[in-house]
Formats: C-alpha cells, structure tokens, sequence
C-alpha cells in the first residue's frame, strides 16, 4: 500500500487572487481513513483531482509510494490511475444502456480488452456485497441509492490500493447516503486501501479515523477524529 | 467496447438514424445522378449499334438520328426513291434499308422496312419474316401474340389521325429482344407503308412530315386533312405484281373512291413482297435510310459520298458522342449542385456530430477517470462516428441504385431503350473514397474526445 507524501502544492486558477490550494506539506500513511472537509469551494475536489491524477499538480511533489505523479505525463497518469485509484464521485458517472455488470467491468474492458481472469467473479461478488441483486438490471432503472453503490463497486473491483471519493453522499437521501458511507469505510478496510473521502456529510465523517480541513485552499488544523472507530497517525501541518 | 459502442447507438438510435438518412440522402443524389448518366451513355450507344451510317434529307442531324435510331415521331422531308435504288446498288454498300415512319398502332411506331434491316437488328426469334405485304413483325417487347391482327393509325392517337381501317396487318413474327426502341415497335414492309399512304399518288404525300410530334397540332391537323384528301383521290387498283398502283377505273364520288381502295388495299396486301419495288424508279420516298457499309473506309466514302445538297448522311455514335458532350455539360451542373448539397450535409452532419460530442464530454471524460485508456476513449467516438457514416454512404450507395433502376426502368418503358444501370470500378473507388474522409471526419469529435481532460469533465 502507498503512502501519501504531498509537498510545497500550489494550485492557481487563472482569475483568483489566492491560491485555490497551497499545501506546504501533507503525509497519509498507507490505509489511512481521511475525511476532507471544509466549507464549498475551499478546494476539496481541486486537492482530489490532484491526488487522483486527474489534474496535474503545477508545482510541488504528489508522491504515492515512490511514484510522484506530478512527474507523469498525461497517459502515464491515466495508467497509474487506472492501476491504483478507484473513484466515486458526486455524480454517478454510469453509462445508461448497459447492465450493473457491464457498468462495474467498462473500464477493466476498455483498458485490457480482454478482462483478466477472475474480475467478473469479482465485480459480481463486489455487486452482490453492495446489495445489488439483479447484476443484470439496466442502471437506468436503478435507484439513486443503487446507482451510487454500483459505483462503488466499480471502484472497487481493480482492487485499488487508493479509494478516492468526492461527496459520495451529497446526492443521496439520508439512507442511501448511510449505506454507501458505511460501504466505502467497509468495503476500503477489507482490501486496506487508503480512503479518503470530501464529504460535508457529518455521518460520514464520523466513520472516518482522520479529518483534514481545508479553508481557502490551506490545510487548518482539525485534528484527530475523536468519534473515530481506529485512530490512525498522519501528520498534518497547517499552513503557516 | 463494442457492447458500448452498441448500446450508445441503440440509446441515440433516432438520432444516428437521421445522420445517417441524411447523409445516405446526398449520397444518393450523387450516385443517381452518375449511374443514370452512364446508363444513358451505354444504353443509347447499344441502340445505335446496328445503325452505322443513317442517310436522310438535309435538316437536324440530331433529329435525323432521334427519328431513324429511336424512333422518336418527327416530321422529316421525305428522300427522293431514288437515293434508295442508288444505295442498293453501291458496291460499298452491304445493305441499306427504308425506314418509314408515320403510322402507330396504340401510340406503338408501325416502321416499314426491309428485310436485311430486319437480320441487322438480330432477326425474328418466333415465327417468321415478311412474306406478304400484310405481315408483321413485332418487337420483343410488344406484348401482343402472334396471330393478332390491327389496323394503323396514321399518326398518334392524340394527333387525331385517320386509321386506316381497310388495312389490316397480321403479326406473324417477333423480333429477338434488342434493347431499343425497335422493341417497342411494329415492323412492316415498306412497300405496304406506300401503298397504305399513297394509292396512286406515291411521292407526293410527304408521309415523314405529317407532324407527328403530337404538341404540333395544327401541323397534325393540317396533315391530317391532307391524309383524308389524298385517300379520297380517285385512285386505281394496285397491281400485286408491280409496286406501284396500275392503271384502272377512275372514281366517280368519294364514296367510290373509298370502296374502291378498301378493296383494293385487302387485296394488295395478300401480295407477296417484291423487292424489285424498292428499286423501282418510280419508288417513293422514305424519310431515312439505315445503311451498312462493307468496310469502315466504305462508310467514310459513302458519308462523303451522301453529303449532299439534297441528301444528309451521319454516324450515329457520332452525333450521339456530340449529344453526350451536351449531356456531360448538364451533368456537370447537375454534380456541381449535387456536390454543393453533399457539402451542405456534410458540414451540418459534422456540426451535429462535434455538438453531440461536446454534449458527452462529462460521459467522455468519465470513462478516463475510470481507467480507460484515452486511446480507446478516443477511438469509442471515433468507431461509432465511423458506423453511422459508413451505414449512411452504403445505404445511399443502395438508394442510389435503386433509385436509378427505377428512372431506367421508367426510361425504357417510355422509349424502349433499355438503360443498364450498374455500378463500374470506379464507383467502388469513389466510395471508398467517401469512405476515408468520412473517417477523416470523425477523426474531429475523435480528437476532441482524446483532448478532452477528465477533470474538467467531471466539474462540468
Ligand atoms: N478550472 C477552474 N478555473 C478557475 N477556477 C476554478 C477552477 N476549478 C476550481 N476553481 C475554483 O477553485 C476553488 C476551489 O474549488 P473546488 O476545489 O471545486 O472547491 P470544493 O470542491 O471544495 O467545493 C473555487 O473557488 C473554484 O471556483
Ligand atoms: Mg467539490
């Protein structure tokens, strides 16, 4: 499992006086749970692009293990993603038209053309865990709840070492909304992954060992969670 | 990737499907419009090969050719019988043969000819050839038995011309099919065309320009009225063993004279054919003569020869290749506007494609952030801009052609000329050629997609 090893990032847009992000430093210790919180537009999903490869950090080091994807040229990074990062986002991102099944298998299908062994065991396992019980059932006539844990399946099914997630639940009822943040936290301890979740959902927040505030693009002090289950140690220095 | 690539399809079914409507639409017009040209090139370049050289009386070479090789009603001024005899004699000349038009039977040209011309367009493949001045024969694709007897009408039914009820004519023959308008036509014996038109008074009715261009009606009429004057001249019984009508009784009344010939009409057209009567100095005239020279220099020669004050000789594939240069001209106005409308698709289908691209960018985008290699991303949207592209050009390919079949087919019921419609080499080029820039098409939204960043994607 990789650990977390984020220095001197500065992120600018064009047009905004400050920084969207400047993170002097951020450790995660591999496994680590994580909530990222903070208020709307402090720079959550812009710190997740970053650590997830989808963006490319302009400067400073992103190092997962002893890869630092800020030196990774733009398919280089999709690979490293595609081979170390499942995701969830907000949205559900499920192509209507294709089963449950097809939808957790579409990006193992597209990257390797022929599904390596075992992987449709797994997303049907991985889908009957979610509580899905028709893998077959078009995504379309899904519900919210469903749809959204048919991603997490599909993020799942790689077996990542990195299981990213941004405001999984901001788009849910309360109970599907507690259902999936229980499966992430769930499902990452099972394989071990390291979780990190940007959520304002307080439940899901709960469940997590570590919280990191983020306020105008900085890291400001939150400290551990003391409703969490298992505390892990990261370290976290807030800006100066 | 092509389970995707199917159910993107199938979701956006209504849309690919006009895309592709649209597209196999412009296509269509272009291969209708080259397929119906070549058609006509073939199709009529075949009707004239059995005619080499056409000799007629000075006026529109192009008529000449319209009225002699397919038939097309015209008033020409008739030859003098003499150019006739002197042709059968020409050592240059293998044969040459009488075409006489003027009389119809059901809007069918009833054409008086002779025998030879009769073998030229590929003989009689059921019963038998002229024997009597009464028989018929008829083309291939007149759909009456052998047997069947008429009556000529002089001139189309529309022109309002006399029928000639006393003559009856027996069909006892079928011409092999030729794929011209001699299919659709009647063949008689020439000289019972004369005796038909001018009992006693051959060479001076000018049967060939009578008017049958049935819009000329005044002509028509006048035609008409001379026809009823000349029938009711008094005239003399035909001799069957001479061409021309013997000396005999003149008429007292008209309606004598109207007896007199109906008689006299039944009983010459039992007579056998003479065809000493073609080279009878006193032959009458006949609008156009088919002639086949022995040797190529022998046509030459005999154009020459036959390029007269008083006569006019053509190569049909001559006048027919100047004909094709007007045509080429159309056609390529036509293609011009043809290729103006392809564009026009051409540009609003990509609009539509790079729009509906735009539209996707988030599901684009998303399968990258998933793990999908941005290659295969990209070639997603390009495969399925592909099929719906190619679907459109093959189904207008096939349009095309049908379409073009179906203008053939009315084309030849309507003149006879049968026109092959077909697709040649070069129109496998062509559509392989559409084909590569449709590809280069949807290389557009293909390049959009690849370019697309996965994480603008999602914010979007
Ligand atoms: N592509 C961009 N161009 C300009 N500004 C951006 C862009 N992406 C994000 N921002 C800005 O950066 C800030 C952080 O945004 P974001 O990371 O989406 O916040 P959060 O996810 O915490 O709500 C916001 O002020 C947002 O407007
Ligand atoms: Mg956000």
């Amino acid at each position: 499992m990789p650990e977390l090893h984020v220095s001197d990032l500065v992120v600018r847009f064009p047009g905004l006086e400050r920084p969207a992000l400047d993170i002097p430093t951020l450790q995660l210790p591999a496994g680590a749970h994580v909530a990222l919180t903070g208020p709307s537009g402090s720079g959550k999903t812009t710190l997740i692009n970053i650590l997830t490869g989808l963006d490319r950090a302009p400067a400073g080091r992103v190092i997962w293990g002893d890869t630092d994807i800020g030196r990774l040229g733009e398919g280089a990074r999709d690979r490293w993603r595609a081979g170390h990062v499942g995701l969830v986002m907000q949205e559900f991102h499920l192509f209507p038209g294709l089963s449950a099944l097809e939808n957790v298998l579409l990006p193992q299908r597209l990257a390797t053309f022929r599904l390596a062994p075992g992987r449709r065991a797994e997303a049907d396992r991985l889908l009957a865990r979610v509580g899905i019980e028709r893998p077959g059932q078009k995504v379309e006539t899904l519900s919210r709840g469903q749809m959204q844990r048919v991603a997490v399946a599909r993020a799942l099914v790689a077996r990542p070492p990195i299981l990213v997630a941004d405001e999984p639940t901001a788009s849910l009822d309360a109970d599907a909304g507690a259902a999936v943040a229980e499966l992430l936290a769930a499902l990452a301890r099972e394989v071990g992954a390291t979780l990190i979740v940007a959520t304002h959902d307080a439940r899901l927040i709960a469940g997590m060992a570590q919280v990191l505030r983020l306020e105008a693009g900085r890291l400001v002090p939150a400290g551990a969670n003391p409703a969490a289950p298992a505390p892990t140690h990261a370290a976290v220095d807030p800006a100066a | 990737m092509f389970r995707l690539i199917a159910a993107d399809l199938v979701r956006h079914r209504w849309g690919a499907l006009a895309i592709a409507l649209l597209i196999a639409l412009a296509t269509a017009l272009g291969v209708v419009v080259t397929l119906e040209e070549r058609a006509l090139r073939l199709g009529s370049a075949r009707a004239a090969a059995a005619f080499d050289l056409v000799i007629g009386a000075p006026g529109s070479e192009t008529q000449l050719v319209l009225s002699a090789v397919f038939l097309q009603p015209a008033p020409l001024t008739l030859l003098p019988g003499s150019v006739l005899a002197a042709l059968a004699t020409d050592p240059r000349v293998a044969y040459a043969a009488p075409v006489g038009f003027g009389d119809f039977s059901d809007d069918r040209p009833v054409i008086g000819t002779t025998q030879p011309l009769v073998d030229g367009l590929g003989g009689v493949t059921e019963g038998h050839s002229f024997r009597r001045l009464g028989d018929a024969i008829m083309g291939a694709a007149v759909p009456r038995a052998l047997g069947d007897s008429f009556h000529p009408m002089h001139g189309l039914a529309e022109a309002r011309g006399g029928v000639h009820s006393a003559i009856t004519y027996r069909i006892v023959g079928r011409l092999a099919p030729t794929g011209t308008a001699w299919d659709r036509a009647i063949l008689v014996p020439i000289e019972a065309v004369w005796r038909t038109h001018a009992p006693g008074t051959h060479g001076a009715e000018d049967h060939g320009s009578e008017g049958h261009g049935s819009e000329d009606h005044e002509d028509a009429n006048h035609a008409a009225e001379g026809h009823a004057q000349a029938e009711a001249e008094p005239h003399d019984a035909p001799d069957p063993s001479e061409p021309g009508p013997a000396a005999g009784t003149p008429a007292r009344t008209i309606a004598e004279a109207h007896r007199q010939r109906e008689q006299s009409d039944a009983a010459g057209f039992d007579a056998p054919i003479n065809p000493e009567a073609l080279t009878a100095p006193d032959a009458p005239g006949v609008p156009a003569i088919v002639v086949k020279p022995r040797t190529i220099a022998d046509a030459y020669r005999l154009r020459q020869a036959y390029r007269t004050d008083h006569t006019l000789a053509v190569f049909p594939g001559e006048v027919l290749t100047r004909l094709y240069g007007t045509l080429g001209d159309a056609r390529q106005i036509l293609a011009f506007v043809t290729l103006n409308a392809q564009l026009l698709v051409a540009a609003a289908v990509l609009l539509v494609v790079l729009i509906h691209v735009m539209g996707r960018r988030r599901q684009i985008g998303a399968l990258r952030a998933f793990g999908a290699p941005r290659a295969v991303v990209c070639a997603v949207v390009w495969l399925e801009a592909v099929l719906v592209i190619g679907a459109g050009l093959a189904g207008g390919f096939a349009l095309g052609f049908g379409v073009a079949r179906l203008l053939a087919r009315q084309i030849s019921m309507q003149t006879g000329v049968v026109l092959p419609v077909g697709f040649a080499a070069e129109d496998g080029g062509a559509f392989l050629l559409l084909f590569a820039i449709g590809g280069l098409a949807a290389l557009l939204p293909a390049v959009l997609a690849y370019r697309q960043s996965p994480a603008a994607a999602l914010r979007a």
